[in-house]
């Protein structure tokens, strides 16, 4: 790939005065070719992602040339009214928030207790709880989904957004105990202790000490159990069949798949870039908070 | 929802009982709340996880081969290790293990190495360039896999796409022009299909090895610079020791979700991949749901794990080693 299909990444005039501050008797004539290459990358990672908000908003005779354009030619929202007026997206995308919402909060509050519970008091059993919270994390969901079709059905829970939500709490609650852990082990304990001598009670204590200070951490876990939830797809492709009960990733896998826009890269653009949305929202939001809960949560354990 | 609120109900009216025990002393060992508090953990990961696991098993070893079975239970009968010699001696389910592992092998090398130049690079450029690229990849993170399966269709497609007409502008050669990616099944998931996992899988992998490249002493790669190592010197003595716990994880990790690669091949295929895009994943969900095999898939589910296992214990045991260092 080369650096002319770079998709309008500006770099802030300002920034560039920043002195080059790694010098770790680092060759600064080097400096500047790295940047390049870096640039480079970073343009050829974004460029799928570009290349997904710029579609939909070609023209019909844009997206039917063979050879594509890089630069629309001009602007179309007929791919986003095909989107729209689909009667399954806007009802999908109303399950997918539910189904993700009930995930996330119930997976907080079961994984909160249990993040407390290890990170507060020794008791037995207590490490044979932490490693099952990271052994049932590697647990494939691909070879849980047959099964779970089977129990589900046998409660009367298949087909419905309750089903779903519960068979995510499989990898929402372990990681929220897991994470959660690091963060309130890391409260000291004599701010507990402190409360309890000022006349707290131990709930007060929680109340008013724990929680307050976790909060951070139930948001980076919160976000991470989000874009778990909201991204799945085996699970609910398996547990939900009727059209009206589906979530947005099995609706842009079965709208791609139709015979109507099966070749409408249009309109499976302006899908794709509607469902990924309030996942893009959220880091973009959240981007600081996610780039070090990466490596707190996932790496330090 | 009923079975976890009546356990967390509990939950909340015991702590205040804990604390009147707990008002005299200031160290209170509570000997019951922390069960109270994993409880509802424990209630639900039992039915959602071990139970479907167990069910799992029973599965493999009965014959649950059709509908039929599933509606009329009188038909299900255990068949012992019928169903693995079926399965073990299936041409089909050994192709599908050989993709696995060679596609598998291919994307973690390929990503593990990249990562690493990568990581290594955000080291060496100005900060308004580590930001752009950390951006980017932040971006990238947040796609989801369906997604990333249905962009790439359309970057490969074979009229409009626009790797063909880049290749086509590159090499001048218009048989790029409308070459089909997806017809030679080597080709779309050697090539198309890695590239779609990698590209995923980039931006956790870059950022978290430059986070664990910062964590080298920058002492020790000077004074290692001062006693004339050359770079690759450095590098290999120096800063690999630092991050090889780091490294060592991600390669595991990798393995880990490039073994069970399913949904960027379920999008790119458009919901139907064909024998040439059958790895594990994609084998074990046809059988199950495409053709009510149930059994069949729940015995390719459990030697998928038993061919995982030596990597996740592994991984398992490599965290809890790096988190007792803590």
């Amino acid at each position: 790939m080369s650096l002319s299909i770079k998709p309008g990444r500006v770099q802030p005039g300002g920034l560039r005065r920043s002195r080059e501050d790694d010098a770790v008797g680092r060759r600064r004539w080097a400096t500047p070719i790295w940047n390049a290459v870096a640039v480079l990358f970073a343009v050829v990672m974004f460029f799928p992602i570009y290349w997904m908000i710029i579609t939909p908003i070609k023209t019909g005779k844009d997206l039917l040339s063979v050879d594509p354009t890089f630069w629309p030619t001009g602007f179309d929202t007929a791919s986003f009214r095909t989107v729209f007026t689909d009667p399954n997206f806007l009802p999908d995308m109303r399950n997918v928030a539910m189904i993700t919402i009930g995930a996330v909060a119930m997976g907080l509050a079961v994984g909160f207790l249990g993040a407390v519970a290890v990170a507060r008091f020794r008791f037995t059993g207590r490490n044979f709880f932490i490693a099952a919270m990271l052994v049932v994390q590697m647990v494939p969901l691909l070879s849980l989904v047959i099964p779970m079709f089977f129990i589900l059905k046998n409660i009367g829970l298949y087909d419905q957004a309750f089903g779903v939500i519960l068979a995510y709490l499989v990898f929402t609650i372990p990681y929220v105990v897991w994470t959660l852990r690091s963060f309130i082990v890391n409260i000291p304990k004599e701010l507990d202790e402190a409360a309890l001598v000022d006349g707290c009670t131990r709930w007060g204590a929680f109340i008013r000490i724990i929680l307050p200070l976790t909060v951070p951490g139930l948001i980076t876990t919160g976000v991470f159990c989000w874009i778990q939830a909201w991204n799945e797809f085996v699970i609910a492709n398996i547990l939900l069949s009727s059209n009206d009960q589906q979530t947005a990733m099995v609706w842009l896998t079965g709208f791609s798949s139709t015979p109507t826009h099966g070749a409408d890269y249009g309109s499976q653009m302006a899908g794709a870039l509607m469902v990924s949305m309030p996942v893009i929202i959220l880091f973009v939001i959240f981007q600081r908070r996610v780039a070090s809960g990466l490596t707190a949560g996932a790496v330090k354990g | 929802m009923s079975v976890m609120e009546s356990d967390r109900v509990p939950a909340a009216a015991d702590e205040p009982k804990a604390s009147k025990s707990a008002r005299g002393g200031v160290r209170i060992r509570g000997n019951y709340v922390p069960y109270v508090l994993i409880a509802p953990a424990v209630v639900v990961l039992v039915g959602v996880l071990a139970y479907p696991l167990v069910d799992l098993f029973v599965l493999a070893f009965q014959n649950v081969n059709d509908y039929l079975h599933l509606s009329a239970p009188s038909l299900v009968k255990f068949i012992g290790f019928d169903g693995f010699t079926k399965v073990l001696s299936s041409a089909e389910f050994w192709q599908a293990t050989e993709r696995t592992v060679l596609f598998t092998l291919e994307v973690v090398t390929a990503s593990i190495v990249l990562a690493l130049l990568f990581g290594l690079l955000l080291q060496r450029v100005s900060n308004w360039a580590k930001v752009t690229v950390v951006t980017s990849l932040m971006f990238v993170w947040a796609i989801p896999q369906i997604v990333t399966g249905t962009v790439f269709r359309w970057l490969f497609a074979n009229t409009g796409g626009v790797v063909d007409y880049l290749l086509y502008r590159i090499t001048g050669n218009t048989g790029w022009r409308t070459h089909d990616w997806f017809a030679d099944s080597n080709q779309g998931l050697y090539v198309v299909v890695a590239l779609a996992v990698l590209w995923g899988a980039l931006p956790f992998l870059v950022i978290g090895l430059n986070a664990a490249l910062t964590q080298v002493p920058k002492e020790l790669v000077e004074a290692s610079k001062l006693d004339g190592a050359n770079g690759w010197q450095t590098f290999r003595h120096v800063v690999l020791p630092v991050i090889k716990p780091f490294l060592v994880l991600c390669t595991a990790l990798s393995f880990i979700w490039d073994f069970q690669v399913f949904g960027q091949i379920w999008a790119l295929r458009q919901n139907s991949p064909e024998e040439g895009y059958r790895v594990l994943g994609i084998y074990l969900y046809q059988q199950g749901l495409g053709s009510s095999h149930y059994s069949t898939s729940a015995v390719i589910s459990i030697l998928m794990i038993l061919l995982m296992l030596a990597v996740l214990i592994f991984y398992i045991r490599q965290v809890i080693k790096i988190g007792e260092q803590d």
